[in-house]
């Protein structure tokens, strides 16, 4: 029984060994290699633009010159957003109030579709109401 | 505990055994430059000190007793390379306060997104033409069921979470913060020996090669902030840094942390030096505000 388990066991070894002898060691393919055609070049960024080298000028203008000014005047973007933070419900609403009256038609009506919408969501559904 | 200070003391063992070993200099590896390194290694002129210089300038503010002024030299810019015409005093509270990099942070982080507004936006199913009138009936088609078909799961639907609209990011630091975030910015310049003072910003060339030059032989750095009060510069000045990438001018109001760690060296006149003093530690001693700073006090000017 156990020189049977042996010639089993020797005859699972000769087995193996014949199929390690019989793989390839190397690729004749061409898929395995790096195709360097394909790698794209990195965007070359220019530091030092009149931008951004002048980046940030001017936002100390409260503190070093005499409170006339202050940094959210130098804001440059929609006028309901100059030195406000909110979320949408409250920049919608503070976008109606201050430019509604000369909006387009359609861009009123899904404005105030989109500020009914949020209200209801905020005060009425969900776990914060 | 224990473990530290054996994995310590085996540190130092193996330290000492690596420099007895190898005989070379008893520096780290990590400190040791390499001996064909490119570039000159800047040379710090020593900061002066002692009674030989005369002291050109003194701090106009009274300085606290337990403190002393920090000294730098004071440079001219009108010939390519000439000797440092004296020193200068400079105020403590404003020159050599402790650096605290966190405040340093929240001011650069501050000035990139306080004036940032994001205009990006995108149609909600309610804002995306058409899909008003139910595609197929409920039942019987064999299709699944919509209401539309400008729904979020349809192609060329509206975008259920996406951004909306003009968004802004707002916010305003505390004024101390911001007004100790350039006192640690102006301290960090004259303690990396980035810091230079000038009398005048008069040049004899409108030449942009003489700046360059003159940057080059002191050893400057690479970029160069030049700062004076007035608005008005010279003209030299002025069509020099005209096609200079590197090297900007900006009035004294113009002054902030971005710009100062943007560019490698800073150049103060004498008179922006004392206004800046004077708008600076006027903070340390001031009351509170009980109304906004831009309506008008009866003892502010």
């Amino acid at each position: 029984m156990s020189v049977f388990g042996g010639l089993l066991r020797d005859a699972l070894t000769f087995c193996q060994s014949s199929m390690l002898m019989c793989t390839r060691h190397f690729s004749t393919g061409s898929c395995a290699r790096i195709r360097m055609h394909a790698i794209p070049k990195p965007k070359e960024v220019d530091r030092w633009t009149e931008k951004r080298s002048m980046f940030g000028v001017y936002d100390n203008i409260g503190i070093l010159g005499d409170f006339r000014a202050h940094p959210k005047d130098l804001i440059k973007g929609p006028v309901w957003l100059k030195g406000f933070q909110g979320n949408e419900l409250q920049r919608l609403i503070r976008k109606k109030q201050m430019v509604g009256d000369r909006m387009m038609t359609e861009d009123r009506h899904n404005l105030e579709k989109r500020i009914r919408f949020l209200y209801r969501r905020f005060n009425r559904y969900g776990k914060h109401r | 505990m224990f473990r530290a200070t054996v994995s310590i003391c085996g540190r130092t063992v193996v330290k000492r055994l690596i420099s007895s070993v190898s005989g070379e200099s008893a520096l780290p590896s990590n400190l040791r430059l390499p001996s064909n390194l490119i570039g000159v290694p800047r040379e710090k002129r020593p900061p002066p000190s002692g009674c030989e210089h005369p002291v050109l300038h003194r701090c106009e503010a009274d300085i606290p007793a337990h403190l002393a002024p920090s000294q730098t030299w004071l440079h001219s810019l009108g010939s390519h390379d000439s000797e440092p015409l004296g020193v200068v005093d400079l105020h403590p509270d404003v020159f050599s306060v402790p650096v605290r990099l966190d405040i340093l942070h929240a001011v650069e982080v501050w000035q990139r997104n306080f004036q940032r507004i994001s205009h990006a936006k995108v149609k909600s199913r309610a804002e995306v033409s058409g899909g008003g009138r139910k595609p197929w009936k409920q039942k019987g088609s064999g299709r699944a069921r919509h209401g539309s078909i400008r729904a979020p799961q349809w192609r060329g639907g509206g975008v259920s979470h996406g951004p909306r609209g003009p968004t802004s990011y707002y916010y305003m630091l505390p004024m101390k913060v911001r007004v100790q975030g350039l006192k640690i910015a102006l301290t960090s310049k004259l303690a990396q020996d980035y810091l230079h003072i000038v009398d005048t910003l008069d040049i004899p060339t409108p030449d942009p090669n003489y700046l360059l030059d003159l940057i080059k032989h002191r050893q400057w750095g690479d970029s160069v902030l030049i700062v004076d009060v007035n608005e008005e510069f010279s003209e030299n000045m002025l069509k020099a840094t005209d096609n200079l990438k590197t090297v900007n001018v900006i009035p004294a109001i113009g002054l902030n942390v971005h710009s100062m760690l943007k560019h490698e060296s800073l150049i103060l006149t004498l008179e922006t030096v004392k206004f800046l003093e004077k708008k600076l530690l006027w903070h340390d001693v001031r009351y509170t505000p009980l109304y906004p700073f831009k309506l008008p006090y009866s003892d502010l000017p």
